[in-house]
């Protein structure tokens, strides 16, 4: 394949050296090296939120790190821009794609083109577009209307502008997160065919048989920080997993009252997510009084539409749930909450709160219905504030200011908020996801305390976590979801961190 | 975002809480910004914009016949106006309060003519001004019904509607032999007017007690978006309408009764405008844009209901001062100019309200710095 190329470079094609990069204080990438050689597919591999996407954003000139230097082809630069970036031949293709819907795919590619002039000459545009589809396996109309593609189709348009723009090296951030099986697939051939004409190829990801699949080298990163790299020949898969997710973990044993009836039951449930494609799929979870389950895995693999269809967000398309004997699969949300379900969303500033409003109306979001807050149609905002008090009390929320939009308390404090209002409705079922996500310390503990007091009280928890840390250190029972599937189910004491990051990379026990 | 200039550079930050000064001086300065832009197109046209400014003044208030003027012409803006802070409180778009104005105004002279005098002056009242509140929210619902179940854009439907109810009213009087037309008129077509007993009754000279109707409704309104569990959701659905999903709320349901009750609005005042003002059905005096100014009153009155109605006075003002404003030889147009550079200030001051900008010293452009080791 390479002779269609004249040359294929080898050697250095970037080099980062000590990047360090903090938000707000928290480092997201500290002192990582990284380098990557012209004709390799190099895998970024890593839990969510252990620095890949903020190191290639750095590479791609979106974030100006703050210290570190960045090598392109053997120079110093410094990227001010993902323009200067692009000048340089790097590209990256970002999780959500920045194509303009109503433009056809020729538009988007001529769009921002340093070369596009007024007049652009559609047929040797049409005519490129074309060579390049069929050389790399990248086929698509440019006439298409983007909005018309299918999400493969779409990505495609993000390599081709990037190709067309000369790119050599390019970025992929979790490209397969939103294909199919067998887009996954064409994408893979399409990346050793880019590979093999001499570019540099880094392929963000979280799963180890696309890393054992598609790449030749692997640089691990976990806390931010660089923790292994190695030709994929060299790896292993349980090497890698332990990479990824082995840390220490400080896993405390603590004394649980026996677990009672079932008072949840998911039945061979099966939903749809926003696209469309099968985002759960017979999935099969008990939940007993006083139990924790934990449902582990990797973020976009089902957890979101789990947690939806449980609480009636979504509606599932086969299966049965049933909460205290009663079935709920076709139940409203509303029906479900005066049945005893609580739910503490992942998303705590849209769905959780109504983020602009203060926070003793979102103390009041499901308890405004009955009295004392309100009487008939009538509400009393004086019932409202009490309550507010009572429960910033009870529960320790801090930074309140009267009539302020809620949104500007910090993470902890409205995790804070959101449990009081739910546990203060004294749930039957709870549904916490990724309950201290994001959080500092302090509140992560006071939260999982308060799961903890939850429990022991009698309520059944299904507690979605991406962090296995949290799993094992409340859970009876641990599920692991891969690819909206039950891997396994675990008790906590066969769980250790070492299996479980085996079974949330979809690598079930017998492949190891 | 920010932009280099040399080597300073203007930063815009987000203000996610505007101070006491800023909410109080962005308006302000909207407003005086306004007049100064108008009185710069005045100079530029020849015309004297102290004189103007002072006979809009003059024209639109001083006197009781200047006065009660205004008022009854602001007392239907207050009922589109409501109606529009009420959508739009919860973020859904009526644009279509003209056509529920209309055949507000077409359902309630429709009655009245149909009881006559038969019923008596208060019920007949009653039963118009009903009946044109519910033509407004039924008129909404067909906007209302695919928004809630289909998630149709009621921007496009509402403002599509309001054709349409505008055709129905011409029809009715221009284009046919209809109930509302008045068979005895052989020359330019007019509606038939209602009986005398169904004349909203009168306060001061022409000043009819619709406006009383409308300072209670701004009450109602203010109450039912404040204190009552109607309003506590349409605040949240407004909010966020994933955490009212969340929390159990119908979103569906309450876009409907939303529109529904923000049409009945633009309806009543199209029966009180039949009732107080026309007694007929008069395409030309119902077609004024009440309904398309009634937005730009609510957006004026930040959404407040309070806040609709001096900002309905003071727009109703223009419009009354506008041909005394002809005789002095000064265009009336002035008056929708400065109508329009008010809204265009205003909205450019909510930005100011909800950003800051900040200047600083940069050492060099701003790609050219140094990484910090």
């Amino acid at each position: 394949m390479a002779e269609s190329v004249p040359e294929v470079p080898s050697g250095e094609a970037a080099r980062l050296a000590g990047i360090t990069k903090h938000f707000f204080g928290v480092a997201a990438n500290e002192d990582v090296d990284f380098d990557l050689r012209w004709g390799e597919i190099h895998a970024l591999l890593g839990e969510n939120g252990a620095g890949k996407s903020t190191l290639c954003s750095v590479l791609a000139g979106l974030y100006h790190p703050d210290s570190g230097e960045i090598h392109l082809d053997g120079d110093r630069v410094d990227l001010g821009s993902p323009h200067q970036a692009l000048d340089h031949g790097v590209g990256m293709v970002y999780q959500h794609f920045r194509l303009v819907d109503r433009f056809t795919v020729a538009e988007n590619l001529t769009l921002g083109h340093p070369e596009t002039g007024f007049f652009t000459s559609r047929r040797s545009l049409e005519r490129q577009v074309g060579e390049l589809g069929r050389r790399y396996g990248l086929e698509v109309s440019p006439q298409a209307a983007v909005w018309q593609l299918s999400v493969g189709e779409q990505q495609r348009v993000e390599i081709l502008k990037l190709l067309y723009r000369g790119v050599r090296i390019l970025i992929l951030d979790e490209p397969t997160a939103v294909l199919t099986p067998q887009e996954s697939q064409n994408l893979f051939g399409t990346l050793r065919a880019l590979a093999d004409d001499g570019r540099a190829i880094i392929f963000v990801t979280h799963k180890l048989d696309e890393v054992m699949a598609v790449a030749d080298r692997v640089t691990v990163l976990r806390d931010g920080r660089k923790v292994g790299a190695m030709p994929t020949s060299e790896a292993d898969p349980a090497t890698l997993a332990r990479l990824m997710v082995g840390r220490d973990l400080s896993v405390t044993e603590r004394p649980r009252t026996a677990p009672g009836e079932p008072v949840l039951s998911i039945k061979g449930v099966t939903a749809e997510g926003d696209r469309g494609l099968e985002a759960i799929r017979d999935v099969e979870i008990e939940v007993r009084a006083s139990q924790i389950v934990g449902v582990a895995g990797v973020a976009g693999n089902g957890q979101r539409e789990l947690a939806e269809v449980v609480t009636g967000l979504r509606r599932p398309k086969r299966g049965q749930i049933i909460m205290g004997g009663v079935d709920i699969t076709r139940s409203t949300t509303l029906e479900r909450i005066k049945l005893g379900l609580g739910f503490v969303p992942e998303d705590r500033m849209r769905t959780g709160m109504a983020g602009g409003l203060p926070l003793a109306a979102n103390l009041a979001l499901k308890a405004y219905r009955q009295p004392p807050l309100s009487k008939g149609p009538v509400l009393s905002k004086q019932a409202m504030e009490d309550r507010a008090r009572t429960l910033e009390k009870q529960f320790d929320i801090r930074g309140v200011r009267g009539a302020l939009p809620t949104s500007l308390l910090s993470g902890g404090n409205i995790q804070r908020a959101i449990l009081a209002r739910e546990l203060s409705a004294r749930p039957r079922v709870l549904v916490a996801a990724a309950p201290t996500r994001g959080l500092d310390v302090a509140a992560i503990q006071a939260i999982r305390q308060l799961l903890i007091e939850e429990a022991d009280a009698g309520t059944a928890i299904l507690m979605i976590s991406e962090d296995l840390e949290e799993i094992l250190d409340l859970s009876d029972e641990v599920i692991v979801l891969y690819e909206g599937q039950v891997m396994d189910r675990l008790p906590r004491d066969r769980a250790d961190p070492d299996l479980l990051g085996m079974l949330m990379a979809g690598r079930g026990v017998d492949a190891a | 975002m920010s932009l280099s200039l040399g080597s300073r550079r203007l930063t815009v930050e987000s203000r996610p809480v505007p101070s006491r000064l800023v909410r109080f001086l962005a308006p302000t300065f909207s407003v005086a910004l306004a007049f100064v832009i108008g009185a710069l197109i005045l100079v530029a046209t020849g015309q004297d914009p102290l004189l103007a400014y002072t006979e809009m003044i003059r024209k639109g208030f001083v006197g009781r016949l200047a006065l009660t003027g205004t008022l009854i012409i602001a007392t239907p803006l207050i009922f589109t106006g409501l109606a529009a802070v009420v959508s739009f409180r919860m973020k859904v778009w009526n644009i279509g309060a003209e056509g529920q104005f209309i055949l507000g105004a077409v359902a309630s002279s429709g009655v009245g003519l149909w009881v006559g005098d038969q019923v008596g002056g208060p019920l007949g009242i009653v039963l118009m001004l009903v009946a044109g509140a519910l033509a407004g929210a039924l008129f909404a619902a067909l906007a209302a019904l695919p928004r809630a179940y289909l998630n149709t854009d009621e921007v496009i439907s509402t403002l599509m509607l309001n054709f349409v109810a505008l055709g129905i009213m011409n029809y009715l009087i221009f284009s046919s032999f209809s109930f509302w037309r008045d068979p005895g008129r052989a020359t330019f077509p007019v509606g038939k007017f209602v009986e005398d007993v169904l004349f909203l009754p009168r306060m001061v000279g022409r000043l009819h007690v619709g406006l009383i109707i409308a300072l209670a409704f701004t009450v109602v309104i203010w109450w039912a978006l404040r204190y009552t569990k109607w309003g506590f959701e349409l605040m949240v659905t407004g909010d966020s309408p994933r955490a009212a999903l969340y929390s159990g709320m119908r979103v569906d349901r309450k876009i409907l009764s939303v529109l529904m009750v923000s049409g009945a609005l633009a309806g009543l005042g199209g029966g009180i405008e039949v009732g107080g003002v026309l007694h007929n059905l008069d395409p030309r005096a119902l077609s004024l844009g009440v309904g398309f100014t009634g937005i730009v009153v609510a957006a004026l009155a930040r959404l407040s209901p309070f806040g609709v109605i001096p900002v309905a006075i003071l727009v109703a003002s223009f419009s009354n001062a506008a041909p005394g404003l002809q005789v002095l030889g000064i265009p009336s147009e002035i008056v929708i100019l400065l109508e329009g550079i008010l809204f265009l200030c205003i909205v450019a001051g909510e930005w100011f309200l909800r950003n800051a900008i900040r200047v600083e010293r940069t050492a060099g452009p701003a790609g050219a710095e140094a990484p910090a080791s």
